[in-house]
């Protein structure tokens, strides 16, 4: 190539034709980046914002404190204490009770409760209310004769009336509640005996039935989460990495593993729903096991997670850098012990994210776990684990599910309260995996 | 031959540490490795020569049965180590990488201590009885290779804070820690620096009274600077075998000069 | 000039024993020069016969010089002052081996002249001449011994010194011949030593200059003082 003397100078310091126009594509390229971020976090934001404020309301209830005299006529007639007797006084029997005392104290507070009839005023409170201080005297039979304060939930109207969701208008059409009523529950606002608390029992408390939205709480839900979540740990995990050591480093490599890698990917993108039908057919109908169960629940997600498990193992297995394993063998190291003392170890981090990541996605299926019963009503709390894991159970995606399909607006509330609490637990999953990942990386 | 004339160390050259007689490899259906010949001296440096793919790390890996791992790699001939066949059915490959240890191209520690690097050999073949003994091992095969007194006080610290140097001098530490007779070398210096590349090369020359040192490497001066016995590999044969001097000042064979002068390769 | 080891240590060995052999062939020339000079005042045949059988072993030693220099070379592709080193050895060997063959020639004349009736007082110039140029050789093998820049330009300088003594023999000879014709072979005999020495002198002073080249990488640029030259159609 001849230099020629008399060359055209060609500066750097203006850009040409080709130049702008690749400049120019980029900064668009950019622009687009930019905005499909934006538009993303916008919906995010949307989305987060209006779960909040559907659903915060669920945190907070309405009580109303009421000194109560447990006159002994009324709950011991016969007067020996004895429980089994006493349990011959039924609900309606304190609802009656708890009424006259708060009426009593109204009167005390000055407060005119006589546009509206006693069985409205005992409408006041839940209904759970009642069953309560059953349950605890019938516990505590000293408690007949004295006079203690207690805290009871206000009825589901007047907390939604507290919460906006009521209004004097809506009262005046609604079966349930009359403006009458919601005038009281202001003045006893005003003098204290009603009041708005954080509500723990939200996160305790079994599910109520559909005419006591103020009492439903996710208890049993979480619970059956949290023992589908051990049994899915306890057997996804240690079944999934075995798989994956066994294919990625012993496992000679021929037709027949290529067969099983495709399969295990496929697995992966099935839907869930086909699990809950196989959970049916094979745990339920052939092993026999008890519907609605933990333990089936478990089942049906370790098989839905383990090809996940096996898929993120073999990922970071094959990430581990041959020199490793070469150096492992090179001082005379067997197969095994090559894998287990240093091709494991480094291959850590990327199993647990898989494996966390895992178990969040399936703490959040819904469709396996209709399939398998465990949408049932259930109130009692599974026991302690292992019998536990065979008492029936719910699980939390499927509380949310059920509450939407209830009529009673307070079951909205519910419902986007208990999404919140399940993405709570997402959260609080997804920065363990973080934590941890970011812990033991290693470089090499 | 030694050079007596050049006042070296008086090391004791005579019997054949490792014989190869009609090697031949074959991966898959590429023959990559046809009928070596070679005898492998005790308490010698045997360097490796030849252009790449010529099959020198092939041969290599052939003595500590490293092809193992290699699916598709077939060896046929015969490879005795002090007269034992090493491809004999009976003889477990773990025992003879015990035997006859490895250091890598690129230096490649555990992701683990210092100190556990150098005793995970000896951990796992049993050499030691108690803590004392394991830290005896740890702190000989260390100063053996020339590393101890720059790790002394930091034996507990993380392998991959050392140098690429000082990195293969503990591959070399924890590749001798398990008591081998030979220490094959797969071109250890390509990954340093010129000062590191003199550091190992001083540490082969004196490992070389203790050990037997086979070295693979692509550099002739390396070869020529460290090596007493020289083997030219060239597409898969070997072309060539003697004393380094007489290899580098006047081979027999002209494609060997061709390649040292850098006519070929 | 670096006087660091180098890290690999049979580098240092290979480049000591290479110059411990330059040492000893230096010796055995200077040894062999003292000898033979003696050998020609005393007369003494035996001493001449040792002198001309040691010149064997010098240019065993040469030649054992270059085929380890020429290893060296080879194996370790030395650089700056060891290529210096490497190939100024080879230079000096080569010298040295020129010088051990002067000194034999001496020896071999010397017996010669044993023959002849002595003529008055030359051989003791000889000796003298020869005992200046072998200081020049000490002081050169010295010089190249301490890598001393100075000593080694000192050597050189004194060449002159030599060749005034050959000038100053060159006439006594002629003097001796004019005076008496018996003399003229004697005096033949001896001219031709003490041109041999003077030869042997400017080996030295060769020596001395590779000095200079292994110290600082270029031979002195001047050229060598010379003392005049003795003949009457004189070149100006």
């Amino acid at each position: 190539m001849t230099n020629d003397a008399k060359a055209t100078f060609t500066s750097i310091k203006n850009p040409d034709a080709r130049t702008k126009k690749r400049n120019a594509a980029e900064k668009r390229f950019r622009a687009y980046g930019l905005l499909a971020v934006a538009v993303s976090v916008v919906a995010l934001l949307f989305l987060l914002s209006s779960i909040w404020t559907k659903g915060s309301g669920a945190f907070y209830q309405t009580y109303l404190t009421v000194s109560v005299t447990m006159s002994a006529e009324k709950l011991d007639p016969k007067g020996n204490r004895d429980p089994d007797e006493m349990k011959k006084v039924t609900t309606i029997g304190y609802s009656k009770l708890i009424a006259q005392n708060l009426i009593d104290q109204l009167a005390a507070n000055g407060i005119d409760t006589s546009n509206v009839s006693d069985k409205n005023i005992a409408k006041l409170l839940s209904s759970e209310s009642a069953a309560t201080l059953r349950n605890q005297v019938l516990a505590d039979p000293k408690l007949v004769g004295q006079t203690q304060i207690f805290t009871f939930l206000a009825s589901g109207r007047i907390d939604g009336y507290f919460k906006g969701r009521v209004t004097m208008e809506s009262a005046a059409l609604d079966n349930n509640i009359s403006p009458a009523q919601l005038v009281i529950a202001d003045e006893m606002k005003n003098i204290g005996i009603l009041s708005i608390k954080f509500n723990w029992k939200f996160l305790s408390a079994p599910d109520a039935s559909e005419l006591r939205p103020e009492a439903a709480g996710l208890g049993v839900a979480i619970l059956g989460s949290a023992y589908m979540m051990l049994v899915v740990l306890g057997l996804a995990l240690p079944l999934g990495v075995a798989a994956s050591i066994y294919l990625e480093e012993f496992a000679t490599k021929n037709r027949w593993t290529d067969v099983i890698e495709v399969n295990v990917s496929n697995l992966a993108a099935v839907p869930s729903i086909v699990f809950g039908i196989l959970g049916l057919a094979i745990f339920i109908n052939i092993g026999g096991l008890p519907q609605s169960a933990s333990i089936v629940g478990g089942l049906v997600l370790t098989l839905m997670t383990l090809p996940t498990v096996i898929i993120s193992t073999r990922a970071s297995l094959q990430a581990v850098p041959p020199s490793i394993r070469d150096g492992a063998l090179a001082v005379g190291a067997s197969k095994m012990q090559s894998v287990f003392h240093h091709v494991l170890p480094l291959a850590m981090p990327g199993i647990m994210t898989g494996t966390i990541i895992g178990v969040a996605r399936a703490l959040g299926e819904t469709a396996p776990l209709l399939l398998i019963g465990m949408v049932a009503f259930v109130r009692d709390f599974p026991a302690s684990p292992p019998s536990g894991f065979f008492d029936p159970a719910t699980a939390l995606p499927v509380q949310v599910y059920q509450w939407t399909q209830r009529a009673d607006p307070a079951f909205t509330e519910r419902a986007s309260g208990a999404i919140i609490v399940l993405l709570g637990f997402l959260l609080v999953l997804n920065s363990v995996a973080i934590f941890l990942r970011s812990r033991f990386e290693r470089r090499w | 031959m030694n050079n007596m004339i050049f006042l070296e160390r008086n090391v004791e050259v005579e019997k054949n540490k490792i014989s190869a007689q009609g090697v031949q490899v074959f991966y898959g259906e590429n023959h990559a490795l046809k009928d070596v010949n070679v005898d492998i001296l005790d308490k010698t440096v045997t360097a490796f020569i030849g252009p790449s793919g010529c099959g020198k790390s092939t041969f290599l890996r052939c003595l500590n049965r490293m092809n193992d791992t290699i699916a598709g790699c077939r060896i046929v001939g015969d490879i005795r180590l002090d007269g034992e066949d090493i491809y004999e059915a009976a003889v477990d490959p773990v025992q003879l990488r015990a035997k006859v240890g490895m250091v890598f191209q690129k230096p490649n520690p555990f992701p683990k201590s210092i100190y556990d690097n150098v005793a995970y050999g000896p951990k796992i073949h049993g050499l030691s009885r108690s803590k004392a003994e394991l830290d005896e091992i740890v702190e000989t095969s260390l100063r053996r290779a020339a590393l101890w007194n720059e790790v002394k006080d930091r034996l507990h610290a993380g392998a991959t804070g050392l140098s690429g140097g000082q990195q293969q001098r503990l591959c070399i530490a924890r590749a001798i820690a398990t008591g081998p007779e030979v220490l094959l070398m797969d071109e250890p210096c390509s990954a340093l620096d010129p000062i590191a590349t003199a550091q190992v090369e001083q540490l082969i020359d004196e490992l070389r009274s203790r050990y037997s040192v086979v070295i693979v490497t692509h550099s002739m001066q390396q070869a020529a600077r460290v090596s007493q016995r020289t083997a030219f590999f060239h597409m898969g044969n070997l072309v060539e075998y003697g004393e380094t001097g007489h290899i580098f000042t006047n081979p027999s064979d002209p494609r060997t000069e061709s390649y040292i002068t850098g006519r070929i390769g | 000039m670096n006087n660091e080891p180098h890290i690999a240590s049979a580098f240092d060995r290979d480049l000591e024993a290479i110059q411990a052999m330059i040492v000893r062939m230096a010796g055995l020339v200077e040894t062999s020069l003292l000898q033979a000079a003696e050998a020609l005042e005393t007369r003494d045949e035996e001493l001449a016969d040792t002198v001309r059988e040691g010149d064997k072993v010098i240019d065993d030693l040469e030649l054992q010089i270059n085929t380890e220099a020429a290893r060296m070379i080879a194996l370790r592709a030395p650089a700056a002052s060891d290529l210096r080193t490497a190939l100024s050895v080879i230079k000096i060997a080569a010298s040295l081996e020129r010088c051990g063959d002067y000194t034999k020639n001496l020896a071999k004349r010397s017996n010669v002249l044993a023959q002849l009736s002595p003529v008055g007082g030359s051989t003791r110039s000889i000796r003298r001449i020869a005992k200046a140029v072998q200081l020049q050789l000490a002081g050169a093998i010295d010089a190249y011994i301490k890598r001393d820049y100075d000593m080694a330009v000192e050597v050189r300088n004194r060449d002159k010194d030599i060749d005034q003594m050959y000038n100053a023999l060159f006439r006594e000879f002629l003097t001796h011949m004019m005076e008496d014709p018996r003399n003229i072979t004697a005096c033949m005999h001896l001219h031709f030593i003490a041109k041999n020495i003077e030869r042997l002198g400017d080996h030295a002073t060769g020596i001395a200059e590779q000095v200079i080249y292994l110290i600082t990488g270029h031979l002195p640029e001047e050229s060598r003082p010379k003392g005049s030259l003795p003949s009457s159609a004189t070149k100006k």
